[in-house]
């Protein structure tokens, strides 16, 4: 009786430990995955993906920001082929849009995979440093 | 050009403050939501650039983002005019001035939301002054409820009602700055009021027109609350713009995705036509 009792004392014991219903269930280890939550109990709904999108673009600005502030650039404008008088921070802004575009218009026309659009874009960032 | 005071950015560094909160933060959770499919509870699905592709296709989308397209061209076209015009034969001295300027302060003091419910109660077929004296009075048929030309109307109405003192008075302000030197030496060259008016007085308020027609822009591209309430984006779907097919994807049906997604198409279209409209109209001034 008196064993019976400590079983009985001893036995949820196990299960509380691991959580009702996940008694003997292993948790399985998952990989890195860069479309899957990145904090799953924090309200922005961050992916590694968008995460590095966002680094990226805060990124860029803050080498072109650097630049711009110290003696290498210090505010230099050019006018360049659309005669527009641009920064190096209108180029920036300017490629960002300007890919946002071609992503865009990409995806209505055309559609999924984007590798062409990014290509695209790439010659235009390149473009827009170069010549605007 | 080099700028010699570097130090004006801290005073800036308050407002960059509050424009992370109230714009950052909220525009970076929409992008993350507008790759992923969600269904409350904060769970989500990674759904990758579907919601665009969608959006972009969709004939809804691109039946409101028509009809957003004329609404901003029709209030442009008429506002800003009109606010020139009235501007031109307001007084620029005496009594007249204070008054002139308050009575074209006033409807811009009403917040939109009483402004579309004051239209509606003005404009019903039935009750309304408006409604009553056209079907009653004139013979005209008019019901902004059931007809969506009459509906058009209303709303653009309306829009002239509430915006064009902003033209005037931003247009006001740039004419009182101009000298009376200018006025005088095209007297003496006998200048026609059109010559006065074209090389005179259109440069002086160039700025302020600038920044008078990018809000106007801006303000009419993003126009919600007033079509809203007067006319709910009825009859049928003839007055929904794009923010009421936004708010209707977001809240009514609740599909966050697509909804983020359609959110950041139309931010894109935003920012390109200001900075269109910013470039184009500053150009001059920078050669």
């Amino acid at each position: 009786m008196r064993r019976l009792a400590y079983l009985a004392a001893i036995a949820p014991g196990a299960a509380l430990a691991q959580g009702w219903g996940n008694v003997a269930q292993q948790t399985e280890e998952k990989g890195f995955s860069w479309t899957d939550p990145l904090w799953p109990s924090f309200w922005m709904a961050w992916t590694p993906v968008t995460f590095a999108l966002f680094c990226g673009i805060f990124g860029a600005i803050a080498i072109i920001a650097a630049l711009e502030i110290t003696k290498y650039r210090d505010g230099i404008e050019r006018t360049g082929v659309f005669g527009l008088t641009t920064t190096l921070g209108d180029r920036l802004f300017i490629t960002l849009l300007g890919s946002a575009y071609i992503f865009l218009a990409w995806l209505g026309f055309v559609g999924q995979p984007l590798w062409a659009p990014l290509g695209l874009s790439v010659v235009w960032g390149i473009f827009c440093f170069w010549k605007v | 050009m080099k700028t010699e005071n570097q130090k004006a950015w801290l005073f800036v560094l308050p407002v960059l403050a509050l424009v992370a909160f109230n714009a950052l933060v909220p525009i970076m959770t929409v992008v993350n939501y507008s790759v992923q499919e969600t269904f409350g509870n904060n769970v989500f699905f990674w759904q990758g650039l579907d919601w665009f592709e969608q959006i972009l296709r969709s004939d809804r989308f691109q039946a409101a983002l028509g009809r957003q397209f004329l609404f901003t061209f029709l209030i442009l076209i008429i506002e800003v005019p009109l606010g020139i015009i009235i501007a031109l034969s307001m007084p620029r001295k005496g009594m007249w001035v204070p008054v002139c300027l308050v009575l074209m302060a006033l409807p811009m003091l009403i917040p939109w939301n009483v402004v579309g419910a004051m239209w509606n109660i003005f404009t019903l077929p039935k009750i309304g002054l408006v409604g009553y004296f056209l079907n009653d009075v004139l013979g005209i048929a008019y019901d902004m409820t059931q007809n969506p030309f009459a509906a058009w109307v209303t709303i653009i109405v309306m829009d002239v009602w509430h915006w064009t003192s902003l033209v005037v008075l931003l247009s006001y302000a740039g004419l009182v700055s101009i000298p009376d030197a200018y006025y005088q030496a095209a007297k003496i060259d006998g200048a026609s009021p059109w010559k006065v008016f074209r090389y005179i007085q259109l440069p002086k308020m160039k700025t302020v027109l600038t920044i008078a027609i990018l809000l106007r822009f801006m303000d009419s591209f993003n126009i919600y609350t007033e079509p809203f309430v007067l006319t709910g984006g009825g009859p049928g779907n003839s007055t929904t713009l794009l923010s009421i097919d936004l708010v209707k994807i977001a809240l009514g049906q609740f599909d966050l995705g697509p909804a983020a997604a359609m959110s950041l198409i139309y931010f894109a279209i935003t920012l390109l036509v200001s900075w269109l409209f910013y470039t184009l109209m500053t150009k001059d001034d920078a050669q």
